[in-house]
C-alpha cells in the first residue's frame, strides 16, 4: 500500500496539516463521547447502535429460516415463530431502517454537505441518540420477557384484546424511538433552512440533502400518528376503554388507518435516504453529472407528498369501503411515477459515463435494479384484484424486502463504503468491499426472488408450517439467506481491519465533488479548516479541471 | 469556481429564528399527534351521533365555558408579555404577565380536576359502572379523558416552562431573550389552540334540548 | 416610539381577546340553538376562527416567515388528508351492529344490547 498517492491528490496549495485535532482525537474518555455535541460523533454512535439491531433482528431471521427450510413447524412452536417475525419486523423497522441512512449519515454528513458546523440543535440531537437507546432498551427487555406475537403491524383486535404477549411494553418503546425520530426530522428541517452556506441555494444542495429533507417531512408529519396510535392501543390493553373495539362503539379498522397513515409514508422514510445515497454515488462513479437534478428534486418532493395519499393500499381486504380502495388504488400507481423518473435518471447518468465498478459503485447498482424489481412488484399489489389474490402471501414480503433489502439495506453500505474513508480517514480493502457486494446482491436474489413465487402459488407469509409442495422454493431461500449473512458479516471483519494506521487515505480518495470532500478525513471537529469553496454546479464531474484526479492507488489496495 | 464562501454562521448568531422555526416544526409535530385523536372522534360522532350528544350533555358546560375564558384570557396575558419581553425597561411587567399565565394555567387544571371528581361521582369514567347506556356515549367519554388529560399533560408542560422564565426573568437572568419567550408562548399558543377546538367538540354537541 | 408600539401591541392583544371571548359565547350560544347539522359546523367554523385570530395575531403568523406560514399550513393540510381519505372509507362503508358480543365485552353495555345506529 503506498503512500505516495497522498502527496499526489492532495492539492500544491494546501498548506501543512491544520493542528486541531480530528473528531475522532477530540476527547478519548467515554465520557467524552456520551456527552458530545458533535454530529459526527453522535453518527458514530448511531451507527454502532443500529449495527447491534441490525444483527439482533437478523439472528431472528435466521431462525425463521432454518424453520422454513422444511415444511414441518419442527424447529420452534407456533407462538415462538409468531415471535420471531414479530421481533425482526419491529427490530428491522424501528430500531433499524427507519434510523439507518438518517441518524448515521444524515447526521455525519449534512452540517459538512452544506458548510455549517454542526445541525441547528446540537444537544437535541444527542437527547434523540439518548431516546434511540432508551426506547431499543425497552423493546428488548420486552423480548427478553418474552416478545411480542402479533406481528411488527400490531392490529386490533388481537394486539388490543387478545394477545397474551408483551404488546404494551413493546409499544412503549416503539413510542419512545418515534420521539426519537421526531427530534432528528426536527432538527434536519432547521438545519437545512437555516445554516446552508452563504451562495448555497436550494438547488446546488446535494441530492442527499434534498432526499434528507423530504425524509425530515415524513419524519415530523407521520410519526406522530405513531405516536398516538400506540398511546391508544396501549391504554386499550390496560384499561379496555375501546376505541378500537365494536363492543364499546370503536372501530378495529380504525387503528389501522392511524396506523398505516404513518407506515406507509414510514417506507419512504426508509427509502428516500437510500435514494440520495444512491444520487451521491453514481455520479461520482460515472464521473457524469446527474441526469435531470431538478427532476430529480422534484421527484424526491413527490415521493414524500403523494407517499401520504396511499396508505389504504395496506388495507384492502380488510373491510374498508371498495370506493376507498379504488381512490387509494389509484393514488398508489401515481406514487410510482417519481420513482420511475429517478430510476430513469440514474439510469441516464450512466449513459456514456466512464463507470468504475468500485464496492460503493456495485451497491448502489444493486439498488437501481433491486428497487426496479420492488417497485414494480409494487404495481402488482396496488391493483385491486391481483391484490385479493397476493396480499398476506410472500409475494408481499418478497416485494417489500426487494425494496427495504435490496433498496434500502444495500444503499446503506453503499454509503458504508463511500464515506468510510471520510468518516474514519482509512479505506477498506476494495476487493472484499466487492466480494462482499456480490455476495449481498446474489444472496439476496437467491432469498427474496423465490419468494416471488411462493406467493404467487399461494404460500400465505407467518406461517411456520406449509405444505410440502412449497418446499423447494423455501429451501432455495433458505440457502439464499446463509450467503446474505455471510455477505452481511464481511464488511465487520473488514471495516476492521481497515481501522489499522496502515490503512490511511487522502481527503478525497474517489475524487468525489461534495462539501464534505473538501475537508480532512476525518475532518475536524469544527468541520473545515479553511472556509469551503461553493461550486458552480453540484455534480460537475464532467469538467475535469474541478474534480480531484478521478483514481488513487491507496483505494487499490487488495491485500488484507 | 465561484467566489470563496464564508463558513455558515454558528446557530448562536441567529438563534431567535431557528428556536422559533424549531417551536413551529414541533407545534407541526403536535397537530398530527392530537390529530390522531380528532380522527378516532370524528368517526366516533359520524357512527354515534346520538349517542355523543346524549354524552356531551352530561359534561359540565358552565366550567368548561370557564375554562375555555381562562386560557384565552391565558393566551392573551403570554402574548403581551411577549411584546413587553421586547423592551428591557419593562422586564417587571414581562415577570408578572407571565406569572399570570402560568396562574391562570394552574386555574385551568383546578377546574378540570372540580370536573373530573364531579364525573367521577356521577359514574362517566368509562369503567365497569359507566351510567350511560345509550351506544357510542361511552366512546365519547373514552375520547373526552383521553383527550383532556393529554391536554392536560401538555399544559402542565407548558405551566412548568412559562413559570421558568417568569422566575428568571424576575430575577434578571439573561437566558429569557425576546425570542425564547417568544418561543415559549407559541407552545403556549398552541395548547389554548387544541382547547379552543376541543370546547365545541366536547362541551356543545347538541345542548338544545 | 418603543412606548408607543408596546402601547400598539397591548391595544391589538386586549381587541383580540375581546373578540374571542365574543365568539366563544356566541359558539356557546348556538349550541342551544336547533340548527341540525348547523350545530356542528357553527361550532367547528367558529372554532376555525378564533384558532385563526390565535395564530395569526397571538402567533404572530403575519410577521412570520414564509417557511413558518408553509409548515404550519402543511400541518394543518397533513391533518386533513388524514381526515379525508379515512373519511371516504367511513362515508362509503355501511357498518353492522356487532352480532356477537364476548362475555367481556358485554358488561361495558349496561343494557346487555349491542348497537343499534347505523352510518348516515
Amino acid at each position: 500500500m503506498s503512500s505516495v498517492s497522498d502527496v499526489i491528490v492532495r492539492p500544491p496549495s494546501a498548506p501543512a496539516p491544520a493542528p486541531s485535532p480530528s473528531y475522532l482525537e477530540d476527547g478519548h474518555t467515554l465520557r467524552s463521547w456520551l456527552t458530545t455535541h458533535d454530529h459526527k460523533r453522535i453518527a458514530i454512535l448511531y451507527a454502532i447502535s443500529i449495527t447491534v439491531f441490525f444483527f439482533i433482528g437478523g439472528l431472528a431471521a435466521t431462525i425463521i429460516r432454518l424453520e422454513l427450510a422444511t415444511p414441518a413447524g419442527d424447529l420452534v412452536s407456533h407462538d415462538t415463530y409468531n415471535k420471531l417475525f414479530t421481533a425482526h419486523g419491529v427490530i428491522m423497522v424501528w430500531l433499524f431502517l427507519i434510523p439507518s441512512i438518517p441518524s448515521v449519515f444524515g447526521n455525519f454528513l449534512i452540517p459538512l454537505m452544506i458548510g455549517a458546523k454542526d445541525l441547528a440543535f446540537p444537544r437535541l440531537n444527542l437527547l434523540s441518540w439518548y431516546l434511540y437507546v432508551a426506547g431499543g432498551a425497552i423493546v428488548l427487555a420486552a423480548l427478553a420477557l418474552g416478545g411480542v406475537d402479533t406481528g411488527w403491524t400490531f392490529y386490533a383486535p388481537y394486539a388490543t384484546m387478545f394477545s397474551n404477549s408483551w404488546v404494551a411494553l413493546t409499544l412503549v418503546g416503539v413510542f419512545v424511538v418515534g420521539f426519537s425520530s421526531i427530534l432528528t426530522g426536527l432538527n434536519f428541517i432547521v438545519t437545512v433552512h437555516t445554516l446552508r452556506a452563504p451562495g448555497l441555494g436550494w438547488f446546488k444542495l446535494p441530492l442527499f440533502v434534498w432526499a434528507h429533507y423530504a425524509t425530515a417531512i415524513i419524519l415530523v408529519l407521520a410519526t406522530p400518528v405513531l405516536a398516538i396510535t400506540t398511546l391508544l392501543v396501549v391504554a386499550e390493553r390496560l384499561l379496555q376503554i375501546g376505541v378500537f373495539d365494536p363492543a364499546h362503539g370503536g372501530d378495529p379498522l380504525l387503528f389501522q388507518h392511524l396506523f398505516w397513515f404513518y407506515s406507509h409514508p414510514a417506507v419512504y422514510i426508509m427509502v428516500l435516504p437510500a435514494m440520495g445515497v444512491v444520487s451521491e454515488i453514481v455520479p461520482c462513479f460515472a464521473r457524469k453529472r446527474i441526469f435531470g437534478y431538478r427532476f430529480m428534486a422534484y421527484a424526491i418532493l413527490g415521493i414524500a407528498s403523494i407517499g401520504f395519499l396511499v396508505w389504504g393500499h395496506h388495507m384492502f381486504v380488510s373491510g374498508q369501503s371498495l370506493a376507498a380502495s379504488l381512490v387509494f388504488s389509484l393514488l398508489s400507481f401515481l406514487v410510482a411515477v417519481p420513482s420511475a423518473i429517478k430510476v430513469f435518471n440514474w439510469t441516464a447518468t450512466l449513459y456514456k459515463g466512464s463507470i468504475r465498478f468500485d464496492a460503493p459503485m456495485l451497491y448502489a447498482l444493486g439498488f437501481v435494479g433491486l428497487f426496479t424489481i420492488g417497485g414494480l412488484t409494487g404495481l402488482f399489489v396496488a391493483s385491486l384484484a391481483l391484490d385479493v389474490h397476493l396480499t398476506d402471501t410472500y409475494f408481499v414480503v418478497a416485494h417489500f424486502h426487494y425494496i427495504m433489502v435490496g433498496g434500502s439495506v444495500m444503499a446503506y453500505f453503499g454509503a458504508l463504503h463511500f464515506w468510510w474513508p471520510k468518516a474514519t480517514g482509512r479505506m477498506y480493502p476494495e476487493l472484499w468491499g466487492r466480494i462482499a457486494a456480490v455476495l449481498i446482491f446474489v444472496g439476496f436474489n437467491l432469498t427474496f426472488f423465490p419468494q416471488f413465487l411462493l406467493g404467487l402459488r399461494g404460500m400465505p407469509r407467518r406461517y411456520h408450517a406449509y405444505p410440502p409442495e412449497f418446499h423447494q422454493l423455501h429451501m432455495a431461500s433458505s440457502m439464499g439467506a446463509v450467503v446474505l449473512a455471510l455477505g452481511y458479516l464481511l464488511p465487520l471483519v473488514y471495516f476492521a481491519y481497515s481501522l489499522r494506521a496502515t490503512c490511511r487515505t487522502s481527503a478525497n480518495p474517489f475524487g468525489a465533488l461534495g462539501l464534505e470532500w473538501q475537508t480532512r478525513s476525518p475532518p475536524p471537529t469544527h468541520n473545515f479548516d479553511r472556509p469551503p469553496t461553493v461550486p458552480e454546479h453540484v455534480y460537475d464531474y464532467a469538467t475535469p479541471t474541478k474534480a480531484e484526479p478521478a483514481r488513487t492507488p491507496a483505494a487499490q489496495a487488495t491485500s488484507p | 469556481m465561484s467566489a470563496i464562501a464564508a463558513p455558515a454562521l454558528a446557530a448562536a448568531d441567529d438563534a431567535p429564528r431557528t428556536a422559533q422555526l424549531g417551536m413551529w416544526v414541533f407545534l407541526g409535530t403536535e397537530v398530527l399527534f392530537f390529530g390522531g385523536l380528532f380522527v378516532a372522534y370524528a368517526v366516533g360522532r359520524a357512527h354515534w351521533p346520538h349517542g355523543f350528544a346524549v354524552a356531551s350533555r352530561h359534561t359540565d358546560v358552565v366550567l368548561g365555558t370557564v375554562n375555555t375564558a381562562v386560557l384565552l384570557t391565558s393566551s392573551a396575558i403570554v402574548a403581551f408579555a411577549v411584546a413587553c419581553a421586547d423592551h428591557p425597561a419593562q422586564r417587571r411587567w414581562t415577570a408578572l404577565a407571565l406569572w399570570a399565565t402560568a396562574a391562570l394555567g394552574v386555574v385551568f387544571l383546578a377546574i378540570k380536576g372540580v370536573e373530573y371528581a364531579h364525573e367521577w361521582s356521577e359514574h362517566l369514567f368509562p369503567l365497569a359502572d359507566f351510567a350511560l347506556t345509550e351506544p357510542g356515549a361511552e366512546l365519547f367519554w373514552v375520547l373526552y379523558f383521553v383527550m383532556t388529560i393529554l391536554h392536560s399533560v401538555h399544559l402542565l408542560i407548558g405551566i412548568v416552562g412559562v413559570a421558568a422564565f417568569a422566575r428568571a426573568t424576575g430575577a434578571g437572568k439573561s437566558w429569557p431573550t425576546p425570542g425564547r419567550v417568544d418561543t415559549m408562548a407559541l407552545y403556549w399558543h398552541f395548547v389554548d389552540i387544541v382547547w379552543i377546538v376541543l370546547y365545541p367538540l366536547l362541551y356543545l354537541v347538541e345542548r338544545h334540548a | 416610539m418603543k412606548q408607543t408600539t408596546l402601547r400598539e401591541h397591548a391595544r391589538v392583544v386586549v381587541i383580540a381577546w375581546a373578540v374571542l371571548l365574543a365568539l366563544m359565547l356566541t359558539s356557546l350560544g348556538s349550541a342551544y340553538l336547533d340548527l341540525g347539522a348547523g350545530n356542528v359546523v357553527a361550532g367547528l367554523v367558529i372554532a376555525f376562527v378564533k384558532s385563526a385570530i390565535v395564530l395569526w395575531l397571538f402567533m404572530r403568523l403575519r410577521k412570520s416567515s414564509a417557511t413558518v406560514r408553509i409548515v404550519a399550513a402543511t400541518a394543518l393540510a397533513t391533518l386533513l388528508i388524514l381526515l379525508a381519505l379515512s373519511g371516504v372509507d367511513y362515508a362509503t362503508r355501511t357498518s353492522e351492529p356487532a352480532a356477537f358480543q364476548s362475555p367481556r365485552q358485554a358488561p361495558s353495555f349496561v343494557g346487555g344490547k349491542p348497537a343499534t345506529q347505523q352510518t348516515r
